[in-house]
């Protein structure tokens, strides 16, 4: 910003008018924003006092698609809580915050929520490494609930922290002996390199040799590659019957796609992925994924049969028609709401100590893949699993669970 | 770049830096005083990336060092002490704080002896890419081993303590950080305007004059570059006790150049400039998630990209003449005698 003068000269261009100018500006400036922060939260005339409800998730960032989906659950099943009359005659007021798939940005949002807005409950936090983030703010330092909606690799014993996604027990436990069946022994575990697909695994190593299979090779890749043909090359040359892929995006879709064109389907190879769900179904064309098993809690096809799943489903079309779909990792979301409700409504009250007493024995007798109830003194949930293989670009229903599956956590 | 200003014609005679600086030495002092509890935990998270802010102006704002591997000394002292404490409950902050700007000193130290002392001087490319490949590597590394939590981080790092105090967050942490930073900030202050200061400017100028006045202009930037690394080391030290988490983003490039915006926004070679950016990029943030929850980062972005077209000194151009920007040396300034091109390289 510097001006030549005619003599050749740089000379300044910031002169006092301008500074001046400056100064009236960025006061102007400051003073809008002081009042933007006075903006009142949207309730209209309730009688009693609100309660309120928390949502910390990523609705920017890389898995933004899978925070919407989380954010829209919760505004669904607070509207239906609302228009029923309530929790013990009060409203719910529903506080959203980003997360922004950066820790140090959600940890500050989190705050303002417990801190400032004073928040009853918290739910979100899609990886890891963010509950880890905010898990102290909001239960430790903040002295609020805390529930965990996604599936993840377990081990999280922290009080006050209740989870409602699948567990690796979950999960694996169904699948792996259908694998076995439908698939081969011969397993390959290719992996990407962070904490769930160790866990995950190592459960399912057992469970595989348990079940007279074996595994040919476990084997992690950095997060981001993309080219596998060394992996490929791989399976083809060791005659791997079953690839059980814990690789994620955006490794995940080119993995899939070298290997359907190295021949793996068409020599009968099938392919399992368990946390592949109806989002991820665009990520590869459906013939290279055709036959994929993946294991989850919920999945469209469940709809046909139950049909409280049908009318959440229904539901959750209707208010939010799109591309962000209802899929399994927003389930959760549903389920823990549904669950501290019923443990508030118990509880009869908001205090801490009451609500999570409710919440360690709280039952549902609908949801999104039916039932679900917490595993008391464990914190997490039990439920339905559900094994599906993809055909056309569909899920389709092959097994389900008998009864609710334990989690086997803390 | 050894443009001349004859005279001030046009600028502003009244110095506004020490304005600046006084006024927000003041604001920030009373700050928790104003603000609400979680407001005052807000800004002590910012104060201490102020920190990490002043480190890089130091870098390359005076030295011209571009270095894209400020975080990853920050995290390296971070995650250290978070080990500290979680195995061997170590947690007084007496020994990890010291602890913090000794690792940041160490690896900086050797970071810029590998980068800065080869037979020839490095390019300002060399260096910016050694450091981005350190940030990487560390980042890439933290990510991959177990015992630091892989992907994860580690969460629940205790308090840290003083004599069986437990500094918890809110208004003692607060002035804990206030007055590292303030110490930090005056130390920055007093090295930039001595004579190592000058010449570090001469070397950012031309390097080649600097070597004939007989100064050895790669030892003094390794100086300075292991000041900052030190400063970036306290200051991860402080964020992990405050967050009470580290996690592997902590040492990457993306807080890297995080730390580069902070300080091209806020206006660099000033000192202030960093510590300005940093609070506006923060703050700004900070309403922005909360009044447009979807679209925020997008909002932040082209506000960024406003200021630094309108002002490519940053947000300091606006308020502070370009001579007193640049600054000058001793006590009775020549007009003729000055260097200000280090900032309007950045800028370009």
């Amino acid at each position: 910003m510097r001006e030549e003068t005619t003599d050749g000269r740089i000379a300044p261009t910031m002169g006092r008018r301008c500074f001046l100018q400056s100064v009236a500006w960025m006061s102007g400036a400051i003073a809008t924003g002081v009042s933007s922060w006075s903006v009142q939260p949207d309730w209209a005339n309730a009688a009693a006092a609100p309660i309120k409800v928390g949502i910390a998730t990523d609705l920017t960032g890389a898995i933004a698609y899978v925070g919407n989906a989380c954010a829209n659950v919760a505004k669904m099943v607070v509207k239906d809580i609302n228009n029923a009359g309530g929790i013990l005659g009060r409203p719910i007021e529903l506080f959203v915050t980003d997360t922004a798939s950066t820790e140090s940005v959600a940890v500050a949002n989190v705050r303002r929520l417990v801190q400032r807005d004073k928040v009853d409950v918290v739910l979100g936090g899609i990886t890891s490494s963010m509950r880890n983030a905010i898990k102290d703010v909001i239960v430790t330092r903040g002295k609020t609930l805390y529930i965990y909606p996604e599936q993840y690799e377990g081990k999280e014993c922290t009080p006050y922290l209740f989870c409602t996604g699948p567990t690796p027990a979950q999960q694996c436990d169904q699948i792996i002996p259908w694998l076995i069946k439908n698939g081969g022994k011969r397993f390959a575990l290719p992996s990407a390199n962070y904490v769930w697909p160790h866990v995950v695994n190592k459960y399912a190593r057992e469970l595989i040799e348990k079940n007279e299979g074996e595994v040919i090779f476990e084997e992690y890749y950095p997060l981001d590659q993309v080219e596998y043909s060394a992996t490929v090359n791989n399976i083809m040359t060791n005659n791997v019957q079953v690839v059980f892929n814990t690789i994620i995006a955006p490794g995940l879709g080119p993995f899939f796609k070298q290997l359907y064109q190295a021949g793996f389907g068409k020599r009968g190879g099938r392919l399992a992925c368990v946390f592949y769900d109806e989002n991820a179904l665009n990520l590869n064309a459906p013939h290279e994924i055709e036959g994929l098993a993946s294991c989850l809690d919920y999945y469209r096809a469940v709809t046909a049969r139950d049909p409280a799943s049908a009318r959440i489903q229904a539901l959750y079309d209707e208010q939010f028609p799109g591309k962000v779909l209802l899929a399994g990792a927003a389930t959760g979301m549903y389920r823990g709401l549904k669950l501290w409700e019923l443990a508030v409504r118990e509880a009869g009250n908001l205090d801490r100590e009451h609500v999570a007493a409710a919440l360690d024995h709280a039952k549902i007798s609908e949801g999104p893949g039916g039932p679900a109830e917490m595993v008391p003194g464990k914190r997490h949930c039990k439920m339905n699993m559900y094994t599906a293989v993809a055909k056309n670009g569909h899920f389709e229903i092959v097994a389900r669970s008998e009864g609710l599956v334990d989690p086997r956590e803390c | 770049m050894a443009a001349s200003i004859t005279g001030s014609r046009r600028s502003c005679r009244r110095q506004v830096i020490p304005i600046l600086e006084i006024l927000l030495f003041a604001v920030l002092a009373a700050a928790p005083i104003m603000l609400a509890d979680y407001l005052t935990v807000f800004v002590t998270r910012v104060l201490i990336l102020a920190l990490l802010a002043l480190s890089f102006d130091l870098v390359w704002g005076y030295a011209g060092i571009m270095s894209f591997g400020q975080a990853l000394f920050f995290g390296a002292a971070g995650y250290s002490v978070a080990l500290l404490a979680r195995d061997l409950g170590v947690t007084s902050s007496f020994i990890v704080l010291p602890a913090a700007l000794a690792i940041g000193l160490v690896l900086s130290l050797g970071v810029g002896a590998f980068l800065l002392l080869g037979r020839h001087p490095p390019t300002a490319i060399f260096v910016a890419l050694g450091t981005l490949t350190g940030s990487y590597v560390a980042d890439r590394l933290a990510r991959g081993w177990y015992y630091l939590g892989g992907e994860n981080g580690i969460p629940s790092i205790p308090p840290m303590t003083a004599h069986g105090y437990e500094f918890g967050e809110g208004r003692v942490y607060y002035y804990l950080a206030f007055t590292v930073l303030a110490i930090v900030y005056l130390i920055c202050r007093f090295v930039v305007r001595s004579q190592l200061g000058l010449a570090l400017a001469g070397a950012r100028e031309d390097e080649a004059r600097i070597a004939f006045l007989g100064y050895e202009a790669e030892q003094l930037k390794l100086i300075v570059f292991s000041l900052a690394g030190a400063i970036a080391g306290l200051a991860g030290g402080l964020y992990a006790f405050h967050e009470g988490f580290v996690w592997p983003n902590m040492l990457g490039v993306m807080l890297s150049t995080q730390i580069v915006l902070y300080a091209l926004l806020g206006g660099i070679g000033t000192l202030i400039g960093p510590v300005i950016g940093v609070i506006a990029i923060e703050i700004a943030g900070f309403w922005l998630a909360d009044s447009f929850p979807k679209i925020w980062p997008i909002i932040l972005g082209l506000l960024l990209l406003v200021v630094v077209l309108l002002s490519p000194t940053g947000l300091i151009g606006f308020l502070v003449s370009e001579r007193e920007r640049a600054g000058s040396f001793g006590r009775h300034p020549l007009p003729a005698r000055h260097a200000d091109a280090g900032a309007d390289d950045a800028a370009a």
